[in-house]
């Protein structure tokens, strides 16, 4: 991640835990505080981010983002929790130990002996301003259920990532071609359930018909995204799938995996 | 006009004969909110065409895959929606442009008012002031006759190209807000949108003034407490007090008084001819000397705004399009139920009263010449026949309009079918617009849960007890005292004066967003509407307790 923000992706500022390991104990998966000098390296890390923020307690987004999920072998895409809407270096170091622990829980320890990795290997967390979605994205450049390689296949839905990402609700489908006509497929889809933001954290509602019946993306957004996946891809020489935001006008890259069980 | 069951002949069956076979493929559904009681033959020519042509052109602005019929079966006012002829692919590309036009409209609902309908109703409305009635000849009164039934259809088009996005808006506006907020009061999202100063409100407010200066005048107070009906008048020429009064009621009527008692009647006299519905008003007013209009009408708009900027508080953390749809809707539907109330008085009333106007002008020559026996019963003639009999004599007309006159008695007595025709093949299609139509004419029966209650929907919130007053037509209107329920099969805008007076209204008929709904919740008195049988099984004087935010009617005694 911090290579394509480099690359001048529109990346939210934020910054990279990779230190983890050392206090990765299989004895005591859920511990309660950080070592004292990771700790004191997080709060540089966060007060340095707010003051590039411009504010402080900016609210973050905290995920996982282990060092071999950028390996082309396996995506853990969505093993590991996902806290959104913290603020505060201690909310931030609690969120940061959850995140840790989820990585160690038995499902996804399962998941990474299944797919031959070490157990909780190199965890990294990512910490990132939080971006206010309007509409949360989640796209593969490479269909994943035919393995198309030429259609860039998007889903999207309204608020913040969690409700997607989850799996908790029918997002809108798009298919979109490298070629034109580029938009191919809309599907409306029903996206009952939304999450926004909550006090220290998200919560998530119902979302009024009025807006259920409302595609959350225009064509020519589609498209921007379709080719922000195409260009990731590019870049990495792999096809990849891509978590991002369209806050207002303007497109955030969130995530970006290695699609690992292309057909 | 009154018509009364005559007892003597036995009441005939609802028996329809259809001319037309295609019209019997049709369901007809009987309008008993906005025509209850039996139309004339004019009326029921006149204004059923208009309506028709009026929706109609409407339907085809909107891209709208439907056309109405109207019509009067029997002497009662009948609509039917004809399928569309279109095939499925048609159906879903007119789908969107319907979507597309219709939010088009909502986009600039109250430009489009003040700019492009208000200036072209009034510009009608002129063009008919214009006309010298008593000096016309008899073939240029003919040929204004033509004109004004071009103007009328005109006024009811735009009618309608309003009445769709009016309904539309509140309706879409209060399914968002009960889905964002299900914590809140079912009737809440009206209290958002509601309120806003119009001609329905004015016309009551200047009344209510009337009221006021007629309150420091002892003898004109006297006068309306010991004589009933407009007798008053007679009452009032005898004193000083009472002449300047009379100065003040003719400049109100001159201003408002272009209205009936009923939504559409033709026959019916104009408070201007016959003010007796303003002085019921104005005795009940009378009996109430301490209440402060103005002051009410302040706290409604303090807690409408204090309402709004609650959700917009609550909002602050979702998306973006959901604020910005809300903002949207919030706007259409203020501007929509500002308009629901605003346009009856130029278009229903106005052009009613003008129409009116030139048909009794007809009426009065004809009567004249003694090819009627009176004015009035040029009103059970056709549009088309009274052309004709004003250009060449006609031969059989008073029988004709004897005939009419009786079998329009006749059904006064009979209970008219809810549908005739072809029975209903389904609810209707689940669309924004079918779920805002069903609002306003309300939908099926609701069962009754409890033992002594009646259901209705829920039409405007609080609870109220008082002796029940069942007024089967705007006549009755006297009987009605401060703080009784109102009963009655329907209200339509012109009983609103009686919603200052009444404790709380029941009706038979309409939903939510009927005319009686919307002006129950800008007099803030609780109303059950739709309950499909309250004058049947409710019985004057009967003490009642109106639940109107969860539409239910106790019958207490």
């Amino acid at each position: 991640m911090s290579r394509l923000a480099a690359a001048d992706h529109p990346v939210p500022p934020g910054f990279c835990l990779t230190a983890l390991r050392c206090f990765a104990n299989p004895a005591a998966p859920t511990c309660a505080t950080l070592p004292a000098p990771l700790r004191g390296e997080l709060k540089a890390a966060y007060e340095r981010l707010c003051s590039r923020c411009g504010s402080a307690d900016v609210p973050v987004a905290v995920r996982s983002s282990a060092c071999d999920e950028d390996g082309a072998e396996a995506s853990c895409a969505g093993q590991y929790e996902s806290l959104l809407n913290v603020s505060g270096v201690e909310a931030v170091a609690e969120a940061v130990i959850r995140c840790w622990s989820s990585a160690t829980s038995a499902h996804a320890t399962s998941y990474r002996r299944e797919r031959g990795l070490p157990d909780a290997a190199s965890l990294a967390v990512l910490v990132q301003q939080l971006v206010l979605a309007d509409v949360s994205v989640v796209a593969f450049s490479a269909n994943p259920v035919t393995g198309e390689r030429n259609e860039v296949v998007i889903e999207a839905t309204w608020g913040l990532g969690a409700s997607l990402v989850g799996g908790a609700v029918t997002p809108d489908l798009y298919t979109v071609s490298r070629n034109r006509p580029r938009i191919i497929h809309r599907r409306l889809g029903e996206k009952a359930l939304m999450t926004i933001r909550a006090p220290g954290g998200t919560r998530e509602i119902e979302v009024p018909r009025v807006l259920r019946d409302r595609l959350t993306l225009s064509d020519g957004q589609a498209i921007e995204v379709a080719d922000l996946a195409e260009a990731l891809e590019k870049r990495t020489r792999h096809p990849v799938d891509l978590e991002c935001a369209y806050s207002g006008d303007r497109l955030y890259l969130l995530q970006c995996r290695p699609i690992t069980s292309l057909p | 006009m009154q018509i009364q069951p005559t007892t003597a002949s036995p009441a005939p069956v609802f028996q329809v004969y259809w001319e037309d076979p295609e019209e019997a493929r049709l369901t007809w559904r009987h309008d008993r909110m906005h025509a209850p009681r039996p139309v004339t033959p004019l009326t029921g020519d006149l204004a059923a065409r208009a309506f028709e042509r009026g929706f109609n052109a409407a339907a085809a602005t909107f891209a709208l895959p439907l056309r109405a019929r109207f019509r009067s079966i029997n002497t009662y006012a009948y609509q039917a929606v004809v399928p569309p002829p279109n095939s499925p692919e048609e159906l879903e590309h007119l789908q969107h442009q319907t979507q597309e036009r219709l939010m088009g409209t909502l986009a600039r609902l109250l430009p489009l008012w003040q700019q492009e309908w208000l200036p072209e109703i009034q510009e009608r409305l002129a063009s008919w002031d214009r006309f010298d009635l008593a000096g016309a000849s008899t073939e240029e009164l003919a040929a204004h006759l033509e004109d004004t039934e071009r103007w009328y259809t005109r006024l009811w088009e735009i009618h309608f190209q309003l009445g769709i996005p009016f309904l539309l808006a509140p309706s879409l506006f209060e399914e968002m807000y009960s889905q964002l907020f299900r914590d809140r009061e079912p009737l809440e999202a009206y209290r958002l949108i509601e309120g806003f100063d119009n001609k329905t409100v004015e016309t009551e407010r200047a009344l209510w003034r009337l009221s006021r200066a007629a309150l420091a005048k002892p003898h004109v107070v006297a006068a309306f407490a010991t004589i009933p009906g407009a007798a008053v008048m007679e009452a009032l020429e005898t004193t000083t007090e009472g002449r300047q009064f009379l100065v003040m009621l003719c400049d109100y009527l001159a201003e408002y008084g272009e209205r009936s008692n009923e939504f559409t009647e033709f026959a019916n006299p104009s408070w201007i001819e016959d003010p007796t519905p303003v002085l019921d008003s104005l005795r009940h007013y009378l009996q109430q000397p301490e209440r402060d209009l103005d002051q009410e009408a302040a706290s409604a708009t303090a807690e409408r705004e204090s309402l709004v900027a609650a959700a917009r508080q609550r909002l602050r953390d979702y998306p973006q399009p959901v604020v910005e749809q809300f903002e949207f809707l919030l706007r259409a539907a203020q501007q929509a139920s500002f308009l629901h109330c605003e346009h009856a008085f130029w278009i229903d009333q106005k052009g009613m009263y003008r129409v009116r106007r030139a048909i009794l002008e007809a009426g009065r020559r004809l009567a004249r010449e003694g090819v009627l026996e009176q004015e009035g019963d040029v009103f059970f003639l056709r549009l088309d026949e009274i052309e004709d009999v004003l250009r060449s004599p006609v031969s059989g007309l008073r029988e004709r309009i004897a005939g009419r006159r009786a079998e329009m008695e006749r059904f006064a007595g009979v209970e008219p079918l809810p549908v005739v025709g072809a029975m209903p093949s389904g609810p209707p299609p689940d669309s924004p617009l079918h779920r805002a139509i069903t609002k306003f004419i309300g939908g099926p029966p609701i069962l009754t849960a409890e033992e002594g209650a009646l259901n209705g929907y829920a039409g405007s919130p609080g609870v109220a007890r008082g002796p029940a007053r069942v007024l089967g037509s705007l006549a009755e209107a006297g009987k009605l005292r401060p703080g009784d329920i109102l009963v009655a099969k329907t209200t339509a805008p012109p009983w609103t004066p009686l919603f200052s007076t009444a404790g709380g209204v029941v009706t038979d008929t309409g939903g939510v967003l009927s005319h009686c709904a919307v002006v129950a919740r800008e007099y803030r008195i609780p109303a059950v509407v739709g309950t499909g049988t309250a004058t049947s099984r409710i019985h004057d004087g009967q003490l009642l307790e109106v639940d109107g935010s969860r539409g239910i009617v106790r019958m207490i005694s």
